[in-house]
């Protein structure tokens, strides 16, 4: 096992920039996942990392070692694909085994492995089977025990999720995390889901347009997002924002005033649908546009301060459509953006105490 | 739903169609089994089989000349197969994986190779192989390492076209993954893309060997004694004092079998091979 550094990571092709200047540092045994909408980096990252890609400039470090002009065959990294990469044509058992064989590990060793790692993912009854008489979790698995067969110094999974159904999804989550767990390895998982992110992080690495908008634990890139990027693009539903002008420290938008705002001029709030209490003297007046139920609790579709935000609201509410609603948000759970460059604008003292109107 | 009229109608234009082309080759059995008697004296003879002879065949076999004949084509053909899969498949293989400038070009120009009528080389490679490809006293004229090579060169364009299409139907990922599971590239092409190719390469080796088999135009040109294939063979039967139909056809029907049983044995893989990248796996 490893850490890995990416240091001004860059990868362009022809004009187009994938990657821009990528610094990043993964201790040894983290659980890393890189997150963001498609085309945004975070595939290309992995593969540079598995050797799969050349970077245009930079460097990426094993431990210490520089990997960068090391061919894959040569990093000792297990990667698992999107659509798992089985060899159709080889058994359970020869597409686990795989890795042993082309490196040269006695047969004996190599069969011991190879029932080490089937029994590791519950795949003993299947070795003799071929990957299109499995089912999608039980090939999964296959792309799974085939990575676990060596150690590894890094773990590689391209969205190794994406497609099983839902209910197999959640389960092979719980798997993989406990896997991660047991064993320690250094796990990079690349993913666009952003629950799938959330659940299974130690640290959340979300890209745009080929560069890290945030790095952070699951809570902090919740609770704390760097940018209006990363507030919209975590949670569901999405942050809130509602764009109004900020005078004297106090955030004003059609049927909105917000005191303790930082800066000037026109500035973005953002806030949670669950973090909103509905209260008829609430600081965000507004009327109701739609309602959605959900089972657990039922979401209204508002329009306030110019624009539409969703509130969650008991699962017994059910207000009549363009009645008006008044709701407040705690002044912590208020955030404040720059439309402009959609970056932070950070109080200089916390508030702490409720909005009042 | 298809009407009994039209089912009837398809069929009975089948059987017309496979009439047209077995006649011949029925037509040549039928000489190959005559004596020159009944040949010339029973000018009807279509459908009678009431005199046959193999005498035909057994004077050709243990004819030495025809022996060594078979023996050449056999070893020309599969030499050359051989060897266009080789090269073939590698070409194609570095063709389909590696990104390199002027790609479709390459292509291109190497499929045009092709498309130039044979005959126009046949001066200039008598030439080459009289004159230029030559050490001291030997020459690549009527050699069977001349021909072999000469097949490859008419052969492999069509086999590159060939195998790319196949492994272009390979997904690249499963390359990358035995990379990333410390494969070579040698292992990856011989544990991955051969097994998976398999079908597509045991196509193109057939009819490049079926191609091979059958080539006369460079055989009769480039050959003279040692290293005369069967096809050429064919021709010294005609001579001037009259031609031997009867072994002629024995010949040709001998000719012919290795070719048709080979093709109806793999009749379904080529088909297969062919449409082998239209279908992802």
């Amino acid at each position: 096992m490893s850490s890995v550094t990416l240091q001004a990571v860059r990868k362009t092709w022809g004009a187009f920039e994938a990657l821009k200047s990528l610094d990043l540092h993964i201790p040894d045994g983290e659980f890393l996942v890189l997150l963001g909408p498609s085309g945004c980096g975070k595939s290309t990252t992995m593969r540079i990392v598995a050797g799969l890609e050349e970077v245009s400039s930079g460097t990426l470090l094993f431990d210490r070692e520089d990997v960068t002009r090391v061919h894959p065959r040569r990093r000792n990294v297990a990667m698992v694909f999107q659509n798992y990469a089985l060899y159709p044509h080889m058994t359970v058992a020869e597409n686990i085994g795989y890795p042993l064989k082309v490196t040269g590990v006695d047969k004996a060793k190599a069969r011991e492995k190879m029932l080490d790692a089937a029994r590791k993912v519950d795949l003993t009854d299947y070795l003799s089977r071929l990957p299109r008489d499995l089912s999608g979790g039980q090939r999964q698995r296959v792309a799974l025990a085939r990575a676990l067969v060596r150690d590894p110094r890094v773990f590689l999974l391209d969205e190794p999720l994406s497609n099983l159904d839902a209910k197999l999804r959640v389960a092979m989550r719980a798997e993989i995390k406990h896997l991660q767990r047991s064993i320690g390895v250094t796990m990079i998982y690349v993913t666009h889901d952003q629950i799938e992110a959330m659940t299974l992080a130690d640290r959340i690495v979300l890209m745009n347009k080929g560069q890290i908008q945030q790095i952070g634990t699951p809570d902090e890139i919740y609770d704390d997002p760097a940018n209006l990027f990363v507030a919209g693009f975590i949670g569901s539903p999405p942050m809130n924002v509602v764009t109004g002008e900020v005078a004297d420290g106090v955030f004003r938008a059609p049927g909105v005033t917000v005191p303790g705002a930082p800066g000037r001029g026109p500035v973005t709030l953002g806030f949670r649908a669950e973090d909103v209490t509905l209260s008829p003297t609430g600081a965000f007046q507004g009327t109701v546009f739609e309602v959605e139920p959900t089972g657990e609790s039922t979401f209204l579709v508002v329009e306030v301060g110019g624009g539409r935000a969703m509130l969650r609201a008991d699962k017994k509410h059910r207000p009549a459509l363009g009645s008006p609603v008044a709701f407040d948000v705690p002044a912590s759970q208020c955030l404040f953006f720059n439309p402009g460059d959609g970056l932070r604008l950070r109080r200089t003292v916390p508030h702490l105490q409720q909005v009042t109107a | 739903m298809t009407r009994p009229g039209v089912k009837w109608t398809t069929f009975a234009l089948w059987v017309l169609f496979s009439l047209l082309t077995l006649l011949p080759i029925w037509w040549m059995f039928l000489v190959s089994v005559k004596s020159r008697t009944d040949l010339f004296g029973r000018p009807s003879f279509l459908l009678d089989i009431s005199r046959i002879t193999w005498d035909n065949y057994a004077t050709v076999i243990a004819n030495p000349a025809f022996q060594r004949y078979m023996l050449n084509s056999l070893i020309v053909s599969t030499a050359n197969a051989a060897l266009v899969c080789a090269l073939g498949l590698l070409a194609a293989y570095a063709m389909s994986r590696y990104r390199m400038r002027g790609k479709d070009n390459i292509f291109f120009w190497v499929l045009t190779n092709r498309m130039a009528p044979p005959a126009a080389f046949l001066l200039p490679l008598y030439l080459l192989y009289t004159g230029v490809f030559q050490v001291g006293d030997w020459s690549l004229f009527d050699t069977r390492i001349g021909l072999i090579l000469l097949y490859c060169v008419l052969n492999l364009p069509f086999a590159f076209w060939l195998l790319q299409g196949i492994i272009d139907g390979i997904p690249a990922e499963l390359d990358e993954a035995a990379y990333v599971d410390g494969a070579s590239t040698w292992q990856v092409l011989r544990t991955i893309i051969v097994p998976l190719a398999g079908p597509g390469i045991a196509v193109t080796g057939i009819l490049t060997w079926v191609f091979a088999w059958n080539e006369y135009l460079f055989a009769s040109t480039l050959t003279s004694v040692n290293a005369r294939t069967i096809t050429t063979g064919l021709a010294e039967f005609v001579t001037v004092t009259g031609t031997n139909w009867g072994q002629m056809a024995a010949v040709a029907m001998l000719t012919l079998l290795p070719a048709a049983l080979v093709l109806a044995v793999v009749q379904k893989h080529i088909v297969a091979g062919l449409t082998f990248g239209a279908v992802k796996g």
